[in-house]
């Protein structure tokens, strides 16, 4: 489904992504790392909104840069941050979607999505009104209205609470039932553990390691967690963030 | 290219959903009309108010477009761009559907202040020049919406844009001659105005006010706007990949 080979990404002299070999068949793929690894770039440049530097990227066959816009047409992209218009209700934002994407009947595909995401009671209201949980789950429903064959989530369950995620992981669950390729980032282990089939760890841009989360813990022995794999093999600390959490707590305290 | 009007829906339905914009951007002009064409004490010329209305109805659609850029800054902070970006539609149609909603709602905006105009006791007396009179607007509108907007791509915040936009629009403004005709002007004014876009405009509504028609002007405002959306939808078409 997604072919990556020697994917690269330089802003300026910085090297977001370096030289990354991924193959994602169908199934659900984590993408795991701390801030700043480059897990939003390589998804960017999968969903052809930044040009890799060199290396080369294939979505459902299609080259990422030569065929971009048959890419567009096989995937949907729900990026970082939360993008939905509060001034529209649920229903306007997910019918803007289906028209954009030329979707055939499209009054009863919108009401289809809204009910499989539990939004019908409140599509008629204002998104102003929704709760973080809600504004997730309808820009699942705008990026599932045109039945995209890959799926790219950017931190789907940022900020939302224990139930509110887990409700969001079980649609994912269901979309990969129903034939769907997930690829997605997240920065909850326990999350990735228990849904991915597979994950990689991506630090400083290089992947450092990658399998599914049963084989990495059992490389590190009895009893370990994702957690514990993810400590192993990320390098990059608060520390070379140059944040020193020590300081900062003292200078809390003297204030 | 249905995507254009799509897009031109969902900008059009947000801003009538906030009443406060509507009233404020239907009110704002009209005042300008009624506080400069009546208020004022030095007067340029005999009957100010039909020379002043073609100037504010410039001038409104000069500001309204370059503030419409400011959509694209919010559509671009806030991460709504991205996920147009990633669709299949052209992306030209974002731009396109951005100037439509600009220019549409610019026409509004003079539209009110032609009725106030009217009130005032400002007579055009051709049905044809009030059809021509929308297209010299809607043609200036086209330009710098598609100036604003395609700006807006390029810039990353909302403060770096709203220095652009008054970079652009003040000077423009008031080396023109909206408030005073050429004749008044210092040498070094003239000079200026002479070559400003905006004296253009300003000169072929007040032609059309008077029953004339000015071809040439129109010919020109709409090859410059046909020039700059070109420009716009080549630097769209170019953003990411
Ligand atoms: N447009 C850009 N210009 C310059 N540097 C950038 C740009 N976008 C990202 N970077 C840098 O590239 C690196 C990777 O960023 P990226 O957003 O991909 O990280 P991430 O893994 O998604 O982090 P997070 O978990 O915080 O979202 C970071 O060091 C970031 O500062
Ligand atoms: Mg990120």
């Amino acid at each position: 489904m997604i072919e990556i080979n020697g994917l690269t990404k330089n802003f300026n002299n910085l090297c977001a992504v370096d030289n990354v070999d991924l193959e994602i068949t169908n199934e659900i793929f984590g993408l795991l790392g701390p801030n700043g690894a480059g897990k939003s770039t390589t998804v960017m440049m999968l969903t052809t909104l930044l040009k890799p530097s060199s290396g080369s990227a294939r979505v459902c066959g299609y080259d990422v840069v030569k065929d971009a816009k048959k890419v567009r047409q096989s995937i949907s992209y729900v990026p970082q941050d939360m993008a939905v218009d509060i001034k529209l209700t649920g229903r306007e934002n997910v019918m803007l979607y289906a028209k954009l994407y030329g979707v055939p009947d499209r009054n009863t595909r919108v009401d289809d999505v809204l009910e499989l995401l539990g939004l019908t009671g409140r599509a008629g209201d204002l998104v102003r009104t929704y709760s973080g949980g809600m504004r997730r789950r309808l820009e699942l429903a705008q990026a599932l209205v045109h039945e995209p064959k890959v799926l790219f989530l950017d931190e789907p369950t940022l900020g939302l609470d224990v139930a509110a995620r887990k409700k969001i992981w079980e649609h994912i669950s269901a979309l990969r039932k129903r034939g769907m390729t997930i690829f997605m980032t997240t920065h909850y282990m326990e999350e990735a553990d228990e849904y991915c089939d597979r994950v990689a760890i991506i630090d400083q841009g290089t992947i450092v390691a990658l399998d599914s989360p049963e084989n990495l813990k059992l490389g590190l022995g009895n009893d370990a967690s994702l957690n514990d794999v993810f400590l192993e093999n990320v390098k990059t600390g608060e520390d070379q963030t140059g944040f020193d959490a020590y300081k900062f707590r003292t200078m809390l305290r003297r204030r | 290219m249905k995507q254009i009007f799509y897009y031109f829906e969902r900008d059009m339905r947000k801003w009538t959903r906030s009443r406060i914009n509507v009233v404020s951007s239907l009110v704002m002009p009209a005042a300008w009309l009624i506080l400069v064409g009546l208020t004022l004490p030095i007067r340029f010329t005999d009957n100010y108010l039909e020379f002043l209305t073609p100037s504010i109805l410039v001038m409104t659609m000069l500001f309204s477009s370059l503030q419409g850029g400011a959509l694209m800054i919010f559509d671009k902070v806030l991460g709504f761009l991205n996920k147009f970006l990633a669709m299949p539609s052209p992306r030209e149609s974002i731009l396109l559907g951005k100037i439509l909603f600009i220019s549409t709602r610019g026409l509004l905006q003079a539209t009110v202040i032609l009725l106030i105009a009217a009130l005032l006791g400002v007579r055009i007396h051709s049905p044809f020049n009030i059809v021509l009179i929308y297209l010299t607007l809607f043609l200036f509108g086209v330009l710098f919406s598609a100036l604003a907007t395609t700006l807006a791509l390029h810039i990353s915040d909302h403060d770096g844009y709203a220095a652009v936009n008054s970079m652009i629009s003040m000077p423009l403004f008031f080396a023109s001659n909206a408030l005073m005709p050429y004749d008044q002007m210092p040498e070094w004014l003239r000079m200026l105005a002479m070559v400003n876009p905006l004296s253009h405009t300003i000169d072929s509504i007040r032609e059309l006010f008077m029953g004339g028609v000015p071809v040439e002007g129109i010919v020109g405002l709409a090859v410059a706007a046909g020039v700059m959306v070109c420009v716009g939808t080549v630097q769209f078409r170019r953003t990411g990949v």
